[in-house]
């Protein structure tokens, strides 16, 4: 029992955290199955900006819609089935310390799963759910580790289990917090490359906030540039300039130091 | 130079540690520390000697023929080493599970509100009012327990209920809840926030992503200050003999009024090996669950 396809849409949206406005006025929509990337400097909101698409940050002003309708309009169990629909992918990962891979994978579809079902997912997971998570981690490239505690893995092992953590949630959505600015250039490309294609091979609507430029438009036909809370460019990637990029990232010299 | 921001003189940890420097001379001050009167007498100092000279050479057998029928020393030893560890450990059985549940009542992570959830307005006035009134009132509960000692809960409990087990293992076990629970929360809060937050925001509830966002974490520590706790229980289990118990306490006080320091120490002995053993044991219990 997957979701369909998750469409989000943001209506002037503002998000205030403490005295700063992180998110400012932000108007965006993403159409179900489109692949966007987030661009910008540090700090300019992309990680809010995710927040927000997954109901983890709470919109100050304006409205956040999740398949047409409004967050705040959700019942408690519609905002929980909404949230399991939405895989996300943090940039510190937040495996589960103490379990195993298997174990962490199979967390990612609590959402859906009664507390007593999840108890025995974590104690005695069934035959074919060990299964469908070996299927899963061979799809990400290491079946080997089902077994194998989290930290025991290296850094680049444990992205993969984050990611199939996501994928066993089976979303409608993926958003991914700067995967790659923990791992090396060759595994940052395999890594977009990889959510990429498991994002069209599902039709999953796939969001990512990037620092690297380079992998932003190799593998999105759409790129977001924010700074300081505020859209700079919303392009296909084709129609980008030079200019745009700039605008971005020319940063004034109080700047320099934050950045 | 004329740029350099002026340096503290004393920093505030340097200036904690300076008083409780001197608080600690005050101290030993107050209570003539100093003075030659700490030192004992001739009389205590023959004591002392006789006591010390026989640590080498525990008695094996009674130092005064005991009635006829009396169990061998060394049996009488074990036993009460043996009942010393069931007090300890039935103690335990209550306060492990006592102190898990108050320690999540009392950490901050269980009461924490969904940070992105667009609670009902009833939801929300709970998680203002009720939720830091439960939490409040289950830390004051645990440091009320705590911070009366098991010897003054037996002392309690001798008078309400007699010289019963249940008085003894009632008087471990209830100060050891509390101090299980403070602990156990503050392992609990130590834990990492992520992993938990990141299980609620693909739709976990509070219990699966306290159960297996948190817990997993703070488990091995948890378990190994269980253990470290169950060792003070013995200590304890083997003080209460002192009011009567039939702990290795009760032993060494019968014992020591007798003059007969040789079996003070087979008892102290015996206490030193329970300890060690329970030692032994949960450290090869950690390794393999390590492994």
């Amino acid at each position: 029992m997957g979701c369909p396809g998750t469409s989000f849409s943001l209506d002037h949206v503002s998000v205030d955290l403490g005295s700063t406005r992180a998110i400012d006025s932000v108007t965006l929509e993403i159409q179900r199955g489109e692949a966007v990337a987030f661009v910008g400097p540090s700090g300019a909101g992309k990680s809010t900006l995710l927040g927000l698409l997954n109901a983890s940050v709470r919109a100050t002003e304006g409205t956040v819609r999740l398949d047409g309708r409004p967050i705040p309009d959700l019942s408690r169990s519609e905002l929980k089935a909404a949230r399991a629909c939405i895989g996300f992918i943090h940039q510190d990962l937040h495996l589960v310390p103490g379990l195993r891979v298997v174990q962490n994978v199979i967390a990612g579809r609590f959402g859906r799963m009664s507390f007593a079902s999840s108890l025995r997912g974590m104690l005695l997971p069934r035959r074919e759910m060990v299964a469908e998570v070996f299927a899963i981690l061979q799809r990400v490239g290491i079946p080997q580790k089902i077994f194998e505690p989290v930290e025991r893995l290296s850094g680049g092992q444990k992205q993969r289990v984050a990611i199939a953590r996501a994928l066993f949630q089976d979303p409608g959505a993926l958003l991914a917090d700067e995967p790659v600015s923990s791992v090396d250039p060759a595994r940052a490309r395999d890594t977009v490359a990889l959510l990429r294609e498991l994002s069209r091979e599902k039709g999953l609507t796939l969001c990512m906030s990037l620092h690297n430029l380079d992998l932003a438009r190799e593998f999105f036909p759409r790129l977001v540039g924010l700074r300081k809370g505020r859209i700079a460019f919303d392009s296909p990637t084709d129609a980008l300039t030079p200019e745009m990029f700039q605008s971005l990232y020319s940063l004034a010299p109080e700047e320099m130091l934050d950045a | 130079m004329r740029d350099l921001p002026p340096r503290p003189l004393l920093g505030k940890r340097t200036a904690v540690l300076v008083a409780i420097a001197v608080a600690a001379l005050l101290a030993a001050w107050f209570l003539g520390l100093f003075e030659s009167g700490t030192l004992p007498g001739s009389g205590g100092l023959s004591v002392a000697a006789n006591f010390f000279s026989r640590a080498l050479t525990p008695a094996l057998t009674y130092e005064t023929a005991p009635p006829p029928g009396t169990r061998p020393l060394l049996l009488k030893a074990l036993i009460a080493a043996v009942d010393t560890a069931v007090f300890a450990a039935s103690a335990m059985s209550i306060a492990i599970p006592a102190g898990l549940l108050l320690g999540i009542l009392a950490s901050s992570v269980w009461w924490v509100p969904d940070p992105g959830g667009h609670a009902s307005p009833l939801a929300r006035l709970l998680a203002r009012s009720l939720f830091p009134f439960l939490w409040s009132t289950t830390r004051l509960f645990i440091g009320f327990v705590r911070s009366i000692h098991e010897l003054l809960w037996a002392v309690l409990f001798l008078a309400a209920f007699g010289l019963g087990s249940f008085a003894a293992v009632l008087a471990i076990a209830i100060p050891y809840s509390g101090i299980l629970a403070k602990v156990f929360s503050e392992m609990i809060d130590e834990a990492p926030r992520g992993p938990g937050r990141a299980l609620q925001a693909s739709g976990a509830g509070t219990a699966q992503a306290f159960l297996f966002g948190y817990l997993p974490r703070a488990l091995p520590d948890m378990s190994a200050y269980a253990f470290y706790r169950f060792e003070c229980a013995l200590r304890s289990s083997a003080i209460l003999g002192f009011f009567g118990f039939p702990t290795l306490g009760y032993f060494i006080a019968a014992s020591f009024e007798n003059l007969h320091y040789g079996e003070v120490w087979t008892y102290l002995y015996t206490l030193f090996l329970l300890i060690a053993a329970a030692d032994w044991w949960s450290g090869a219990l950690r390794r393999d669950f390590a492994a």
